[in-house]
């Protein structure tokens, strides 16, 4: 736990940075200060490792005074990561990870094969090990300074927009990748960004600074998207409020009809029971079908884009014509033991049956998921008795 | 020179080789120890002038000042103290010259260690005298090499201004050649000053392949 007392930071030339910060940063779980550029976010991280020390106030880990800690000891116990990713232009991609262990005076070998191992836990190459950093990509040298972060167990994981510089497909890899480490690893994690989304998605906790230096709201992100402290949280959350809220609540509470149709429509499936798409009752539908347009990226067929569980096999390219052929319809599916009610409520948007379908963890059909049964949950969802 | 004397004279070369050796081993340890004293002394104060930015300008500056004094004006001056003809004499002058290349470099391969890359070495639990020597310095290195290959040319070359007051390696063939209006003596100095000095520089640039791999990126760039 780490727990900001009062602390304010006033710099030299009179800039007030932070402004009596008071916050609790949970062990073992993602805390996101997000805010407009210039709130104060930085400065506030970096008071976690005395790499700037507060004006006033005091901050505690576990219950310790940091002020009380040698500054290169306290760091070897805290690992950081910076959009810059900072590593070492010199030294080997392992050498690099192994930096904090060779601090700490481990022997070469051992520190090596830890960076090893946690360049594989991170999903990089290890046959990057020998380059040098400029010969990496910019994914790449985030993964590597992820790693080196980690490299020595560190309880603690601070982190300044480590995913900023990287373009977005990167950077949703890189965050999904934090999120499988961390239910791993279970790091206390400070996470530092101006990204409203990448806030939402991470935190388990979520604290919007406003310039000045103040806290704004400190919360977990569905009461943040559904109860907004003000006008300027609200403003910085941004539209669709409603409907991202709505990835936080599970489809797990959706009710489910085991036929394989509706009244109107019927689910074709493969020889492995995988939905193949709808078909309309009573031969081939007079409407446009979906599969006469020229298959483009984000094509409904692929399953839902957000949140969703794609079908282990998408129906592509020649399964695509035979469906087309059979007069198919588009179709989404959602695992209801995993996906949330977005995930549901956009796969049922897909289908021109209205409808989802819900599969199991191979992507097989397990039933119907209604717009009634949709509505339903929906009404729970948004409900005064909504826990 | 002889109408009928031929521009270079082999036998003449022949005849005098091992006094040509001796000029030349003089001249590379005039030139070279000048370059390692200067090296050894930019070090530090290169180092004081980046931790403290306040010394910089006026090092600088004084530096530069020696650097405009006339070679000669001041193997005179020293005369009096090292004595006529001491190799002495030319190595002190040649090692401020040395300075005054050196001490910029190393203040400029500092500061060219990215911003990001100094913090995230203070984050890493680096104190301070650990992040000089295993990040500042080593990072710092092709900026302090190209330095010194500056450094050691000019070395090489002024080191010949010497032979005027009696002691310049390769430069004694100069003034002999030119005194007895003879061109071979003249054309063996400039020819083995070159080679010197090439060799010298190509010498440097492998160490700079051999000890800065991760900076040919930047070489190429
Ligand atoms: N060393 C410093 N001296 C003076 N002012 C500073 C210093 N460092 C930061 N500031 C000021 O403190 C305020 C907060 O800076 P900080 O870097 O913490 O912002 P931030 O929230 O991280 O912004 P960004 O999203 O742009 O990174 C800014 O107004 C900044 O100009
Ligand atoms: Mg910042």
């Amino acid at each position: 736990m780490i727990t900001f007392e009062g602390v304010t930071k006033r710099f030299g030339d009179g800039t007030v940075a932070v402004d009596n910060l008071n916050l609790q940063v949970p062990t073992g779980a993602v805390t996101v200060f997000v805010g407009p550029s210039g709130c104060g976010k930085t400065t506030s991280l970096r008071m976690i490792n005395r790499m700037i020390d507060p004006t006033e106030g005091r901050i505690l880990l576990d219950g310790e005074d940091i002020r009380k800690i040698d500054p290169p000891a306290l760091r070897r116990g805290i690992g950081y990561v910076i959009q810059a990713a900072g590593l070492f232009p010199h030294r080997k991609i392992v050498d690099n990870v192994a930096t904090v262990p060779y601090l700490l005076g481990w022997d070469k070998k051992k520190a090596r094969a830890r960076a090893m191992e946690l360049m594989e836990r991170v999903g990089l190459d290890t046959k990057l090990a020998e380059r040098y950093p400029f010969q990496l990509s910019g994914g790449q040298q985030q993964r590597v300074g992820v790693a080196r972060a980690l490299a020595a167990d560190p309880p603690v994981l601070l982190m300044d927009e480590p995913f900023s510089a990287v373009d977005p497909v990167v950077r949703t890899s890189l965050q999904d990748e934090l999120l499988r480490l961390q239910a791993e690893l279970q790091k206390t994690i400070v996470f530092v960004t101006h990204d409203i989304d990448e806030a939402i998605k991470l935190g388990d906790t979520v604290a919007v600074m406003r310039v000045g230096g103040r806290l704004a709201q400190i919360d977990d992100p569905p009461t943040l998207l559904a109860e907004p402290a003000d006008d300027f949280v609200e403003g910085f959350l941004g539209k669709d409020r409603g409907i991202r809220r709505l990835s936080f609540v599970p489809a797990g509470g959706l009710a489910v009809r085991s036929e394989q149709g509706i009244p109107g429509w019927s689910v074709v499936l493969d020889d492995d029971r995988r939905p193949l798409g709808w078909r309309a009752e009573g031969g081939r539908p007079s409407e446009g079908n979906g599969y006469d347009s020229p298959a483009k990226e984000g094509d409904p067929l692929e399953g839902p884009v957000l949140n969703g569980t794609r079908p282990e096999r998408p129906p592509a390219g020649e399964a695509r014509t035979r469906a087309a052929a059979a007069g198919l319809q588009p179709f989404g599916t959602v695992d209801l033991n995993k996906d949330s009610l977005r995930a549901a409520l956009d796969a049922a948007l897909l289908a021109p049956s209205g409808c989802a379908i819900a599969v199991d963890g191979e992507g097989r059909f397990t039933g119907i998921v209604t717009r009634e049964a949709l509505d339903a949950a929906l009404a729970r969802a948004t409900g005064p008795a909504d826990g | 020179m002889g109408d009928a004397e031929p521009l270079v004279r082999w036998d003449w070369i022949g005849r005098n080789w091992p006094d040509i050796q001796g000029l030349l081993v003089d001249h590379v340890i005039m030139a070279i120890l000048p370059v390692l004293l200067g090296l050894l002394v930019a070090l530090p104060l290169g180092l004081a002038s980046a931790r403290w930015r306040v010394l910089y300008q006026p090092t600088v500056s004084l530096m530069n000042v020696v650097y405009s004094l006339p070679s000669l004006a001041v193997f005179i001056v020293l005369i009096p103290l090292t004595g006529l003809a001491n190799r002495a004499t030319v190595i002190i002058p040649l090692t401020f010259y040395s300075l005054a290349v050196l001490i910029p470099a190393v203040v400029d391969g500092l500061g060219s260690v990215p911003a990001h890359v100094s913090q995230s070495a203070v984050a890493m639990g680096f104190g301070p005298m650990r992040r000089l020597i295993q990040v500042d310095l080593p990072i710092a290195v092709p900026v302090v090499l190209a330095g010194l290959r500056v450094a050691t040319v000019s070395s090489i070359s002024l080191v010949s201004v010497g032979a005027l007051i009696g002691r310049g390696g390769l430069g004694y063939l100069f003034i002999d050649g030119w005194q007895r209006q003879f061109s071979t003596p003249i054309l063996v100095g400039i020819v083995l000053v070159v080679v010197l000095a090439v060799l010298a520089d190509g010498l440097l640039v492998l160490a700079q392949r051999l000890l800065t791999p991760w900076a040919r990126a930047r070489r190429t760039a």
